[in-house]
């Protein structure tokens, strides 16, 4: 589990070079990377699906990038982009394909099925935290304004 | 205050973020916080997913308006970054609307990574995706080779401007062939699966994706729905490409033997 993890930070590590994010920040976006996948290998060790394991990662992922986004003042994509890059799914897509192309259209449609469940959880998990923190930033305008 | 140049200052601004990725709702805002500073009663901020408007209103003066089209969008978040760093410091009087806009024009031609390092990041991508996919040091050295194939199809594929369909479809084609041969005559031990899959990931939309949800959760449905679309076309060309690579590297291996 823990090379899985350390292959997960330095794979987003390399990433942040793709997206072209400031070396800065880096650091900051493959230990957002880290924690997304093993929060999912913690998930799905105690018997989550996958669906509900990429959900408790990608909340994770979107908590820690919108902490690190006040602490370093910058924008939260930049931490969120690269974070959720494990869970994305990826090898669903190729799948779906593969079993496509091998003329195995219940396979093929089970993974097109996964694919889109794993998008649609890493959705909601930005939504929800997107809006939870829009709550926070309101309060402490308000206390800000009032005091 | 020199209305023109902070109108194209803000356009400016606007342009690079809506062109790095940035959601639109942020873009709107960061134009919004620099058309304050204006003596114009009225200021409005559009931003799409392919252009954006500024407009400047005052009763009693002309009305002045920009339209800036944003034809190709790409990851930069560095830019992203660097713009909002200017927009913090020209809100709060750090910076001239003159300094604002060298500063803009600086970011625009400014590449944080050189070709060397998207090198890199290519491989280094690959390889470490790998272990992710349940691969062992087999596959993830299969996965290095396979990154380096693809490293080399981007280059060449780069030297020629095409549409995202096509160079997206282009690189996974290569990546389905290569890691077949590499299969194949190379490491029969190595998982293809893994190897594809681990090369795909750093063609996978999950930008687009991301924000496309930011767009759509904010309100912005017009460019979250553009967006969304170009999350859908790239996956589909990276699915057509390596289908088309498995498809025809069989036919090819049947026709040899």
């Amino acid at each position: 589990m823990m090379f899985q993890v350390v292959s997960a930070v330095l794979s987003v590590y390399f990433f942040t070079m793709l997206l072209e994010i400031p070396k800065r920040y880096a650091l900051y976006c493959s230990i957002v990377g880290g924690v997304n996948w093993w929060v999912y290998l913690l998930a799905i060790e105690n018997s989550a699906s996958s669906m509900a394991a990429a959900f408790f990662a990608s909340l994770a992922v979107a908590i820690l990038s919108q902490i690190f986004a006040r602490t370093q003042k910058t924008p939260v994509n930049v931490f969120l982009v690269a974070g959720i890059l494990p869970t994305v799914p990826g090898g669903g897509i190729y799948r779906c394909v593969y079993y496509f192309i091998r003329n195995n259209p219940n396979q093929s449609s089970y993974y097109l099925l996964q694919t889109l469940k794993t998008a649609g959880a890493i959705a909601m998990a930005i939504f929800i935290t997107d809006s939870l923190f829009r709550v926070v930033q309101y309060y402490q305008n308000r206390k800000a304004s009032i005091g | 205050m020199n209305e023109k140049l902070l109108m194209e200052t803000v356009a400016l601004a606007g342009k690079i973020m809506l062109a790095s990725g940035a959601e639109v709702y942020r873009v709107e805002e960061t134009m919004r916080y620099m058309l304050q500073k204006s003596s114009y009663p009225v200021a409005e901020a559009v931003a799409l997913g392919t252009g954006l408007f500024v407009t400047l209103d005052d009763p009693e003066r002309d009305t002045l308006t920009i339209a800036r089209r944003v034809p190709a969008r790409s990851n930069n978040l560095n830019r992203i970054c660097a713009v909002n760093e200017v927009s913090r410091k020209f809100c709060s009087n750090q910076l001239t609307v003159e300094d604002a806009y060298q500063e803009l024009k600086d970011i625009e031609a400014d590449k944080l990574y050189t070709k060397r390092w998207k090198f890199l990041g290519l491989i280094g991508v690959s390889v470490f995706f790998a272990p992710i996919f349940g691969g062992g040091p087999l596959d993830m050295f299969g996965a290095c080779i396979v990154g380096l194939t693809l490293a080399l199809a981007d280059l060449l594929i780069n030297k020629v401007k095409l549409n995202d369909f096509f160079v997206n479809a282009f690189c996974s084609f290569v990546i389905a062939i290569s890691a077949t041969i590499v299969r194949k005559f190379l490491l029969p031990a190595a998982s293809a699966d893994v190897m594809i899959i681990s090369s795909i990931m750093s063609l996978v939309p999950g930008v687009a994706f991301t924000t496309s949800i930011r767009d759509i959760l904010n309100g912005d449905y017009a460019s979250g729905s553009a967006r969304m679309l170009e999350a859908i076309v790239v996956a589909l060309a990276i699915a057509a490409g390596v289908g088309l690579g498995l498809v025809s590297w069989g036919v090819f291996w049947r026709w040899l033997t």
